[in-house]
Order: structure tokens, then sequence, then C-alpha cells
């Protein structure tokens, strides 16, 4: 008698379990990624994790995609390391079997993983990596926000061209690592583009210690600008060498860096004057689905980290709400299989939409041809967008004042 | 005038090299130990350095006798309830404990403080002047005299205190030291201590001229370990001269080859010296 209830009940209790399950699954739709939350570029890492973070939060209090299907994403740290980065997407495919993949951080993380990405035809859009090389592998599935590394500093090679009097030369430093050395190309031709003699051009390894006798050798050419293509990090001790040094260029651009509250909250004064590429400001007179106006993400944001966003951040949450977006309009569930991936892909190419982030209209392959760079100073402590000059907020100062006279 | 300026640069960071390489030469010379976590002194230092201008708005001058005294009961509770365990194995132990050691101070810091770069910046940071066309920084100046103060009064206390000879004793025949009734436990805790009192003051200094985060510390430990290489394993004054020779040849690197040359002629001179004279330029490392 008791066997035969325990035999009858289990078919019965298999049942429930698998019903309650799938009825989980069609509600959620999961993604996953990979990003450094530790080592080199942890602190870059956590920050686009914050910026899925709120978008997941604000979808999910909408309802969720579609009004219906509740975000879920799956991070993994790889350790800035881009071998564990690929690695870790492989397991999202095959082992979480996650329905999207969204992009990491670090164009050398990022090159490793969409390579994954791409061979399991899943569809990847990174607002934190910007090598030229990313885009010249003939990839389909793989998309990005920002615009291309050396089209990035464009914008800020473009202000010295038009301040007077007129810079004639400039000294090009950069570290020797993808998105670094592409943003010293891109100075390198934006240079040459605008009549400035480059006289001095160096890469750096970036465990360097002494940035004093590199910068040293710049100094010495006596440039009028000097271009650094940077990190936070290096950034922070080109600054600080500099000051050591006593050198005074007219002014000095980062390719990254200053755009991070660290670097102005770290250096205090020192900061002041330096200019930084970027691709977004909050300012902007940029609108779109989500989140409304460029200011009006720039305040959530900052009402939920306590503290603002910089461009990656935007450029990052942009991707999103494109993926979201195409997901939508094509009406899409969750459980995607190879054929609704390829589908997604299509519509990706196709896709041309404004966010709160800019335009977003991704090129044959896969770089953001709607978006143009934008430029930024530190001035008075805060970070003021200064170029393109129908959106700055601000004139450019230039030039700055010598170190002993500040 | 570009040679002259190279060769001042090298000299100062030869002086910072120094500072944070007797600590590592100290503790091979005495325990054989060679300290895979000698980075993370470098980078505690720099944070309590950090944290005290951060909360208590201290100047970082005046928090180096906390960083001194927080290093030295960490070097002395590592060695005597750590290390000092495997004091009676063979070498490769220490190196395992300690390589063990350094990665979880770095993980703990990562943990406690994420990677965010971080740096200290005062009304006299970069601050310089300049000697017949040289400039100078002078935290930099400092630092060089503080690590020749540092270093001398390290060999004074070897030489000619009862600890230091003590320390020597031990060095030298830890069998007999321990027979003529010395604690040679308590001396190789003692001993870590300094050394890592030593190092947590170089720590101090750094954070003021670059930024720092909790990985930093690998880079310090090899460089560390080619100063010491190239002035005399456990020669206490090597450390000076190995620190000098690396600072200027680096820096001489940089201007006349690239930055990525200099370190590669680091590494290069290391090698030779490993090679043709382990005992370093002086002649007066241990080699075992």
């Amino acid at each position: 008698m008791k066997k035969r209830l325990k035999t009858g009940l289990f078919p019965i209790v298999l049942a429930l379990i698998f019903m309650t399950g799938s009825a989980q699954a069609a509600e959620e739709l999961t993604f996953g990624t990979a990003l450094p939350l530790t080592g080199l570029f942890g602190k870059g890492g956590e920050l686009v994790r914050d910026a899925y973070t709120l978008w997941m939060e604000t979808v999910n209090a909408k309802g969720g995609i579609s009004g219906k299907y509740k975000i879920k994403i799956i991070i993994y740290d790889d350790q800035s390391n881009p071998q564990v980065s690929a690695k870790l997407i492989e397991k999202l495919v095959i082992q979480d079997k996650v329905d999207l993949l969204l992009g990491g951080y670090g164009s050398s993380q990022v090159m490793a993983a969409s390579a994954a990405a791409e061979r399991h035809k899943y569809p990847m859009i990174s607002g934190a990596a910007s090598s030229n090389k990313l885009f010249d592998r003939g990839f389909k599935y793989y998309f990005a926000t920002l615009g291309k590394a050396t089209d990035e500093v464009k914008g800020i090679v473009d202000v010295f061209a038009s301040v007077v009097p007129k810079p004639k030369t400039v000294a090009i430093v950069g570290s020797n690592i993808p998105f670094t050395a592409l943003a010293c190309e891109g100075y390198k031709r934006a240079a040459k583009q605008n009549g400035l003699e480059v006289v001095h051009f160096e890469l750096f390894p970036i465990s360097l210690q002494d940035y004093n006798t590199m910068l040293l050798k710049a100094k010495a050419k006596n440039p009028d600008v000097l271009l650094v293509g940077s990190h936070l990090g290096v950034a922070m001790r080109v600054t600080k060498a500099m000051k050591e040094i006593d050198f005074n260029p007219k002014a000095v651009a980062f390719s990254y860096g200053p755009t991070i509250p660290a670097y102005i909250d770290g250096l205090k004064g020192d900061a002041e004057y330096m200019f930084a590429a970027s691709e977004w400001t909050p300012n902007l007179p940029y609108n779109g689905p989500i989140f409304g106006s460029a200011a009006d993400f720039n305040a959530t944001y900052k009402k939920r980290f306590g503290r603002f966003p910089d461009y990656l951040q935007a450029a990052t949450v942009g991707g999103a709400i494109v993926l979201q977006t195409a997901f939508e309009e094509l009406g899409l569930k969750p459980g995607l299989g190879q054929a609704d991936r390829e589908r997604l892909m299509k519509k990706l190419h196709e896709i041309d939409m404004m966010t709160f982030y800019g335009q977003i209209h991704f090129g044959e392959d896969g770089a953001n041809v709607a978006h143009p760079p934008v430029a930024v100073q530190v001035q008075d402590g805060k970070l003021v967008n200064i170029f393109p000059a129908e959106a700055a907020e601000a004139k450019p100062r230039y030039p700055m004042p010598a170190w002993k006279k500040r | 005038m570009l040679f002259l300026q190279a060769l001042t640069n090298g000299i100062l960071l030869g002086g910072i090299y120094a500072l944070y390489s007797s600590g590592f030469s100290l503790m091979f010379g005495v325990m054989g130990v060679v300290n895979i976590a000698h980075g993370e002194m470098i980078m505690l230092g720099a944070f309590i350095t950090y944290w005290l201008f951060e909360i208590a708005k201290l100047d970082p001058f005046l928090s180096l006798p906390f960083s001194l005294a927080g290093l030295f009961a960490l070097g002395y509770l590592l060695q005597r309830f750590i290390i000092n365990r495997v004091a009676d194995e063979p070498p490769i132990a220490s190196y395992i404990l300690t390589f063990g050691i350094h990665l979880v101070l770095a993980n703990i810091a990562l943990l406690a403080w994420t990677a965010d770069p971080r740096t200290v910046t005062t009304t006299y940071s970069g601050a310089n002047f300049s000697v017949i066309g040289i400039i100078i920084p002078y935290i930099k100046l400092v630092t060089f005299f503080i690590a020749v103060g540092v270093v001398g009064s390290l060999y004074w206390l070897l030489n000619h205190s009862r600890m230091g000879r003590a320390i020597q004793a031990t060095a030298q025949d830890r069998e007999m030291a321990r027979l003529m009734g010395i604690n040679v436990r308590q001396i190789y805790a003692v001993t870590l201590g300094i050394g890592a009192a030593i190092t947590g003051l170089a720590g101090s200094f750094v954070v003021t001229f670059r930024h720092i985060e909790p990985g930093m510390g690998l880079p310090y430990t090899i460089t560390a370990f080619c100063v010491v290489v190239l002035g005399g394993m456990g020669y206490i004054p090597g450390a000076i001269i190995g620190g000098l020779t690396l600072g200027v040849i680096g820096s001489l690197s940089t201007i006349f080859l690239t930055s990525g040359w200099s370190m590669a002629v680091t590494f290069f001179l290391l090698f030779m010296m490993l090679i043709f004279r382990p005992a370093g330029i002086t002649g007066k490392g241990i080699v075992e």
C-alpha cells in the first residue's frame, strides 16, 4: 500500500517541480557578463557592474523587459585577465545557459570575451572597450557604443587646434596596452590632421616604476601640448610626476582618467586645467527611453550610488538599452535559441535610435558610427564640457599656468 | 643637461630603492627568508598614511610613526607566530610561506579597500627647487636622506648595540647563539619587525608621489630583489649601492633608449650578476 502511494505520488511531485520550474523561467530573461572586479582594471569593472545594476533595477521596477520579463544578470570576475574572460563567457553560454551576453570592460578582456561570444553566435554590446582591433576581425555579433579609440581622442585634439594662440607642437606618451596605445595612434593622426607637429612619441610599459625620467624626455622637447594615453592610475602618476619635474606644457590631455571622480578627489588642486577625452557629459541634449535625458540619468545614478557616472557607464547602459529595444521590437521571449539570437544580431545592425547617451547606430563592423567625441576640462574642481562648441558649458582655459604660479 | 637631470633623478630614485630594499636584505641576511610579501609591507605602510590623511587629515610626515609602529607589529607577529614555524625547514618552505602571506595580505586589502587607485596630495606635493638648472623635488630629497639615515642606523644597530650583536650572532650560527642564551625565536621576530617597519616607512613616502592600490606590491618585491642582489644579499650598506646602481642605470637607459628598454636592462643586470658575481657588486653578499 505504502509503496504504491509513493510511486503514485512521485510523478505528481515531479510534474509539480517541472511546472514551477518552467513557470519561473518564463518570467526571467537571463544575461551574463564577465567583468574585471579585481586586478589592474578592478575599478573600471566595478563601475560597469554598477551601470548594469542600475539598468536592471530601473527596468525591473517598470515590470521588466517587454513589461513582463524580469532581468537577471550573472556576473563573473575575470580578474582583468583576457583568457579568464573568454573562459567565463564559455561558462555562461554552456553551463549557465544565459539568454544573452553583456559586454565587459577593457579592450584586452573584451577582445577575448567577444571572440568566444562570436563562436557561440551570441550578440555582445560593450560600452567600455574601444580598441580599433576589436572591429577589424570581421565579426558580426560584436557591437560597441563607444567610438573607436583612435576616434575617441580626436575631439580633444580638435580643441587644441581652435585655441588662441594655436599650439604648434605636441608630445605624446602612453602606456603600452591596447586602448592607450591606440589612443596615442589616434592622437598622432589627429595632430597631423590639425597641423600640429609631433615632437616626441613614447609608449611605456604599464609596470613602469619611475615616471619622472620618462617625462623628462618629453619636457626636453618643449612641446606646447602633452597628450597622454592613460587609464586612471597612469593619469594620476603622470600628473604628479609633471609637477615634480616642473614640466609646464600649455595644456595636458588624457585619454581616460579625469572623468572618474577619484582623479579630482585624489589630486585636488593639481587636477585643475587638465583635459580629457570623453564620449558623454550630462549636459548634452540627448533624450531616450527608460532613463529620459542625459541629465536625468546623471541624477538617477548619483541618487543610487552616491557618485556621478562617467561616460563609460553611460555608454554601457546605452548599449543595454539598445539590446533591450531590439529584443522588444522583435517580440522575443526568454529561452532564446540560435535562430532568435541571429535575428537579434541582424536587428542590431539595422537599429538607429536616440538614447540618453546619444545616437546609437552600428556600422557593418559593429562600431557606433553615430556618436561624436566630446572633450572635458577640470575647471574649479569640476569637469565641464568644452567640446563640441555647440554643447560646451564653458570655454577651454588655455594656456595652463606653470605649476609654480598656481 | 638632460643627462645631469636624469642622473640626479636616478640618484634620488636610488635612495627610495635603498629604503625599501634594506629591510628585504636584513630578513634574508639574518633568517634566510626571501620575503615575497615584501611589497605588501610597502602597500600597507602606504595605506596607513593614506587613511590617516583622509580620515584624520594627518600630514604624511606625521603619519610616519604610525606606519613604523604598525608594520613593526605586523612583522613581529608574522615571524613570531607564522614564519618561525618553518625556521628549521629548508629555505624553500619560507619562500612558499611568504608567497602565501603575499596573496593573503594583497587580497584582504583588495576586499577591504577595493582596487580604486588612491593618492595623497598635499600643498607641498611635487614642490621642487633647482640647483644649476637641475630640478630636485623636496619629498624625494627628504626620502633620500631618510634612506641614508635608516640604512646607516640599521648598520650601527647591527654592529654597536647589544640587540644588533645578538642578531648578527644568530645570523652567523643559530645553534651556537642558542647555546649562548639568545632567544633565537625572539630575535627573529624582532628582526622581521624592524625590516617590516623600515619597509612600511618607505610605503608612507611612496603614496605621496604615486597612486596606490592593493595590488601594487609585487613589482616592489621584484625591484627589492634586484637591488639586494646587486648590492649583496644580507649586506645592509649594499642596499644603498644596489639602489643607486639600479636607479642611475635605469634612469640613463630611459633617456638613451626607451622606458621599456630600461626595465629590460634592469633585469639583464640582475641576470648577469646572479651568474657571474652572485655576491653582488661589493662582493659581500651571502651566497647560498
